[in-house]
Formats: structure tokens, C-alpha cells, sequence
């Protein structure tokens, strides 16, 4: 299941607010469980606006997962049309900058076409491809 | 044939037709009005997804493994990875950024 994990954000049509439509939120729910069930990494994307420092600001949102040396957090600002990976410590030996780099080269290639959605299934699927199986 | 029925059919028409695809096309715009634009300002609420959030219910939760509960199975046991070795830093964050 996909749901908002921000406060304020419980419920079907608050997610509905969000920038996605239905079909594109299952994609995306797909895609995550697909990524999350091969790699045995915790996939998690946010999309909203960052604050400056934007780095700081999405590794603050990774410290708030469940696990974060396991986990990566994907986060997309698109007023600010800026893109951030942050890898875990663990989740960092399996997927190293350069893979995290080359799936932020693709997406912002879709989302500089206003793909929000297919950026991030494209690069979801990238990433969890390069980490390989658990 | 009239001033009146010529006015109608020569110009009512046209105008009705011109009309009824503004209609038509606003009607469209209205339901494609959240399409993100490069550039253009793009209001929506704020999402974070996980592939399972914490809100499912108790017996999904046994049934799926989540990043929570593997840390709990793989709890008692260290795991064994090919990297086991080089645990001195675990919490270093790695990553990319790009801008479009």
C-alpha cells in the first residue's frame, strides 16, 4: 500500500492532493514493493519542497526512516527542480555514488520533461537493478 | 430569405460552434490543470511514500517483511555480507543530487 507519511497527510484524499494521479500512485506502489522485495533495501520517495540546505534537509527526512543505514530515500523537489539520493550506510556498499548519480542523471532527464511519475519508476528500477538481489 | 435568418446562419453558427469548442477544450484543462510544467509553479501537498507504511494492520504487518521487522529478525545474529568487515562506519551517508 502506498500512503502519505506526513503529518497531515492521513487518508486517501489528502494523497490525492499530492502531484500524482491514481493510476501513477500505483505505479509508483508497484515499483517501490518491487524494489523493496528484490533488494531487501528500504526504497522510500518524497516528493515536496526541500529547505535550504536541500542536502541537509533530505538527510534529516532519511534519519527519520525506519532504518536508515538500510534505506534510500529519493526526494524531489520539483519547484525547486532539484533531485536528491541519500543512501544508508549499508544500503551505500551496495549502491555506490556513481549508480546513485547515473539514476539521478536519468531522472532529471524525465522530470526535466515534467514525467514526475515515470522518472521515478525509471529510477527506482535503476537503482534496485544495480543493487542486485539480497 | 430575411436579414435576420441570414444573420443567424451565417453568423449564429459559426459563433455557436467556435463556442462550443472553448467549452470543450476548458472542460479538458480543468481535469490535466495538475500537470507539472518545468518552470511554472506547481501546487500540491507534500507526499512520502514507503512501500509499507507503519499504518497497516497487524496481520500484513506478520505477513510482510518491512524494513522494521527484518532488523528485528536479523536482530539476534550479525549478518554475514561480504562487507561484515568494514562495519567502523555505519552511518555514513552516501548519495547523488542533480538539478533539471
Amino acid at each position: 500500500m502506498t500512503g502519505g507519511n506526513l503529518p497531515g497527510l492521513k487518508g486517501q484524499p489528502e494523497v490525492l492532493n499530492g502531484p500524482f494521479t491514481t493510476r501513477q500512485l500505483l505505479r509508483l506502489d508497484e515499483a517501490l514493493r518491487l524494489a523493496d522485495s528484490s533488494t531487501g533495501l528500504t526504497f522510500s520517495i518524497y516528493v515536496g519542497d526541500l529547505d535550504e540546505p536541500v542536502r541537509g534537509h533530505a538527510e534529516r527526512l532519511h534519519g527519520q526512516l525506519a532504518d536508515p543505514p538500510h534505506s534510500v530515500l529519493i526526494a524531489v523537489s520539483p519547484n525547486q527542480r532539484v533531485l536528491e539520493i541519500v543512501t544508508g550506510g549499508e544500503a551505500r556498499r551496495r549502491l555506490p555514488d556513481r549508480a546513485a548519480k547515473l539514476a539521478a542523471l536519468s531522472m532529471a532527464a524525465a522530470f526535466g520533461g515534467g514525467d514526475l511519475a515515470g522518472g521515478l519508476v525509471a529510477g527506482l528500477s535503476q537503482l534496485a537493478d544495480h543493487a542486485g538481489r539480497h | 430569405m430575411s436579414i435576420i435568418e441570414t444573420t443567424l446562419i451565417f453568423a449564429g453558427i459559426p459563433v455557436a460552434v467556435i463556442a462550443l469548442i472553448v467549452a470543450a477544450s476548458y472542460a479538458g484543462g480543468a481535469r490535466r490543470s495538475k500537470r507539472y510544467r518545468p518552470g511554472r509553479p506547481f501546487e500540491f501537498t507534500p507526499v512520502w511514500f514507503l512501500s509499507v507504511p507503519e499504518q497497516v494492520t497487524e496481520t500484513a504487518k506478520a505477513r510482510e517483511l518491512t524494513g522494521a521487522r527484518r532488523a528485528e529478525l536479523t536482530a539476534g545474529a550479525p549478518v554475514v555480507t561480504e562487507w561484515s568487515g568494514e562495519r567502523t562506519q555505519p552511518h555514513v551517508m552516501g548519495g547523488a543530487s542533480d538539478r533539471w
